[in-house]
Parts: structure tokens; C-alpha cells; sequence
């Protein structure tokens, strides 16, 4: 018989791998407040990942013991299995073990591969273009396309064409640059990492790529936010506003079908910027932050706590 | 002191200026006024070379060449900024994406819209 706790974790894994990044992705709530989005976005991979491997784990050693704790201590202390070990057991426990090993080998593969690309660009740039007393982190690339970007790491590079600088005032140009450090200052490669590795684990899964895609608009959304926070002048919303759409429509383009998808997400950013949403209410805010600590919390007292039988 | 880096890129400005290969000590002696040991130009090419920015030519002493033009680097950067790769694989956070010409109308429009005489909150 499965136990309660594997059927449990099998029922959130669900939950967690359809309907639920469905609704998220599609609420309106999140452009209202981008980062409480990030952390359940965050929440939900977590807790799914560990729901589907826990569920797995616990049906799969079910013949030592009816709760994770319970197996691995009789599998630690030799004891034989209590039920007769069927063909099932094996299969979940392989099961358990390969996805396991799959997200966190192709984690650890993004990792390693966008850091050695990041490497080649940094050391590209340092050769190519003389850093400028004002600003050390800041290059000023030579290329007439309006371009604007961050090279994460220890040494973080701010990038800027020569084309973004003709095409921007000194105000709009300014928000730029603030934008792209509050990408740096609040790290938001990490945030958009494991997104990238479960779209690559798990391609057959929507959801994956949903996550992905609301994640790296809700980044975008909180760098502009932050952006804002630390820009003066009359109107900057505006000017951040103006700077995007110069942005895109400079011929930056690449009028690549592929990449137009994210076009739409562009408007959000803008229309957001323009007319504010109004800000979460203070018990909405906090219920969206207790739930990703529920999420996860319930996968790990579902795996750690003894039988629920 | 000047950086690894510095040097690097001082040693490439020589290279890329120079009609044809350089040998070690052309590099020392076109860099005289920062008063270089010979040791110190050959870490640097190495480092270049390790990198893939330099090669060398098989007369003695040894003559080095840029492996591309400046113009050529810089193009290489931003193939792969303004790709796909850099939009979708984090490598990079870019401001604004590849967008296509009527989404670029309509952000356009939506600015207009909200006009600079009806300033937003």
C-alpha cells in the first residue's frame, strides 16, 4: 500500500508542476510587487523539486519503513525490509535518484558554462575597450546598435554602446545605469539560474518554461523598481520609461521571431512604469509572504517528520 | 604598478598597430618608456595566448600576431550579445531585448499616449 506521505508529496508535486505556476504566471499581482513574486517563484521550484523526489523516495523505501526518517534509519542500522521489496520499489527509487541527479547536474552545468562564457566576455572587453577613470566597472563599447548590459560575477562589468549614449539624455542614460546596477547590487543572475537549469532538465514540462519567463520579466521589473528608488530629477518614471522604448526601437534588433516573444512583456514594463500600479495592501503582501514559506515547509514535514500512518 | 590587465591590453594596442609579427623583445622596446623586463612581456603573451588573443610563428626568436583585429573582437561580443544565447541563457543581463519593429511602434504609442503634459504620479 503507497503511504499517506508518499500519496502527500505525489498530490503537491502535481499541484506544483501545473496549475499552480499556471495561476502565478497569469495573476496580476506580481507587477505590483516583483520581489514577494520572485520569492514564491523561487518557492514554488524548490518545493516542487523536493515534493516529486520526495514522493518518489518515500514509495520507493516504503518496504523499510513507512517515512523517510524511519527507512533510513533501518537502512542505515541493516535491518531487512519489513514488506516484501517489489519490481515498483525499485523503479521509484531509481526514478528518484535520476532526477535528482539530473536537476542538480544540469544546475551545476548552467552554472559552470555561463560562468566560463561570462569569463570570455569580461576578458574580451577588458582587451578591447579602455576602461574610464569615472567609472571602473563601466565600458563603453563602439557598436551603433543602443545597448545596454551587465556582466554578473566577482567583478561585475557594466556595458554600454556608443550607440545607447548618443541615443539617450544624460537623465535617461542615468537610469540605464541604475537599472543594470540593481540588477548586479541585488545578484539577479542567481534568481534566474535554477529557472534556466529546470527549463533544460525537465523540457517536457510547461511549466518550466513558464517559470522561466515570468521570472526573468519579474527581475526586469524589480531592477526598474529599485532603479527608480535611487533616481532624481522631475519624472523619473518617465525617463526610465523613455530610455526603454528608445531602446527598442533603435534597431537594437535583431527582428528575430524568437526573440520577439519577450515584446509583450516589454509593454508590461512600460504601461507599469507610465501608471503604477498601486502597491500590495500590507496583509496581502505578507499572506503572499507566508505562503512560499508553507510551500516549503510542507514538502520538508512530509519527508522529515515520522510516518503520518 | 600597472595591472595584468593594463599590460595586457597595452601589449594587444602594440600588436594591433604593428605591420606584421613582433618578437618579444620589439614588444620590450616599443613599450620602453614603461621600462618592462623581458620576463614580464613573455607572462603577458603567454597569458594572451592562453586566452586565444595571440599567436605565434615558428622563426626564432619567436614572433607574435593578433589572432583578430580589434574590430573583430568587439564584433564577437556583440554577435553574442545581440543573440539569442545572451537573451535567453543569463549570461548576461541586457537591458532591453531583440524586439521587432511593431512591438517598438506600439511602446512608442503607449509613451505618446501618456504625453509629458499629462504627467504621470
Amino acid at each position: 500500500m503507497l503511504p499517506t506521505t508518499a500519496a502527500a508529496l505525489a498530490v503537491l508535486a502535481a499541484l506544483l508542476a501545473w496549475p499552480v505556476p499556471a495561476l502565478l504566471g497569469r495573476a496580476r499581482w506580481p507587477r505590483r510587487d516583483p520581489l514577494v513574486a520572485l520569492i514564491c517563484w523561487q518557492a514554488v521550484g524548490l518545493a516542487g523539486g523536493l515534493s516529486i523526489i520526495g514522493a518518489l523516495l518515500v514509495h520507493g523505501l516504503a518496504p523499510w519503513g513507512h517515512s523517510l526518517s524511519g527507512a533510513g534509519r533501518a537502512l542505515l542500522t541493516g535491518d531487512p525490509a519489513r514488506d516484501p521489496v517489489r519490481g515498483d520499489h525499485w523503479v521509484t527509487l531509481t526514478l528518484a535518484a535520476v532526477l535528482a541527479a539530473e536537476l542538480l547536474g544540469v544546475l551545476a552545468l548552467s552554472w559552470v558554462r555561463t560562468a566560463r562564457t561570462r569569463r570570455r566576455h569580461r576578458e574580451l572587453l577588458e582587451l578591447v575597450v579602455q576602461p574610464s577613470a569615472a567609472a571602473p566597472d563601466a565600458r563603453l563599447l563602439e557598436h551603433p546598435a543602443p545597448v545596454a548590459f551587465c556582466i554578473p560575477g566577482a567583478r561585475p562589468l557594466l556595458v554600454l554602446s556608443s550607440g545607447m549614449v548618443a541615443e539617450l539624455d544624460d537623465r535617461q542614460l542615468a537610469a540605464v545605469v541604475a537599472h543594470e546596477r540593481a540588477h548586479l547590487a541585488e545578484h539577479h543572475h542567481l534568481y534566474l539560474l535554477p529557472f534556466l537549469a529546470w527549463e533544460a532538465a525537465l523540457p517536457v514540462l510547461p511549466a518550466a518554461a513558464r517559470a522561466h519567463t515570468a521570472v526573468r520579466e519579474l527581475v526586469e521589473m524589480r531592477a526598474d523598481d529599485r532603479a527608480l528608488a535611487s533616481l532624481g530629477g522631475p519624472d523619473p518614471r518617465r525617463t526610465l520609461a523613455e530610455a526603454i522604448v528608445v531602446a527598442a526601437g533603435g534597431g537594437g534588433g535583431v527582428a528575430d521571431g524568437a526573440l520577439a516573444v519577450g515584446g509583450s512583456a516589454l509593454g508590461a514594463r512600460v504601461r507599469r512604469l507610465l501608471d503604477p500600479p498601486a502597491p500590495l495592501p500590507a496583509a496581502a503582501r505578507l499572506a503572499a509572504l507566508l505562503a512560499p514559506g508553507l510551500l516549503l515547509l510542507v514538502p520538508t514535514a512530509l519527508l522529515l517528520a515520522p510516518s503520518l500512518l | 604598478m600597472a595591472s595584468l590587465g593594463d599590460l595586457e591590453r597595452t601589449v594587444m594596442d602594440v600588436l594591433w598597430a604593428a605591420d606584421g609579427p613582433v618578437a618579444a623583445t620589439g614588444l620590450r622596446d616599443a613599450l620602453a618608456g614603461r621600462d618592462l623586463a623581458l620576463t614580464t612581456v613573455h607572462t603577458v603573451l603567454s597569458r594572451l595566448e592562453a586566452k586565444g588573443f595571440v599567436e605565434h610563428d615558428d622563426a626564432r626568436p619567436r614572433r607574435f600576431r593578433p589572432r583578430a583585429s580589434r574590430a573583430e573582437h568587439a564584433a564577437e561580443l556583440m554577435h553574442e550579445v545581440l543573440g539569442r544565447a545572451g537573451d535567453r541563457q543569463a549570461v548576461l543581463a541586457r537591458f532591453v531585448g531583440g524586439v521587432d519593429p511593431e512591438e517598438a511602434r506600439l511602446l512608442r504609442q503607449l509613451l505618446a499616449e501618456s504625453g509629458p503634459d499629462t504627467p504621470t504620479r
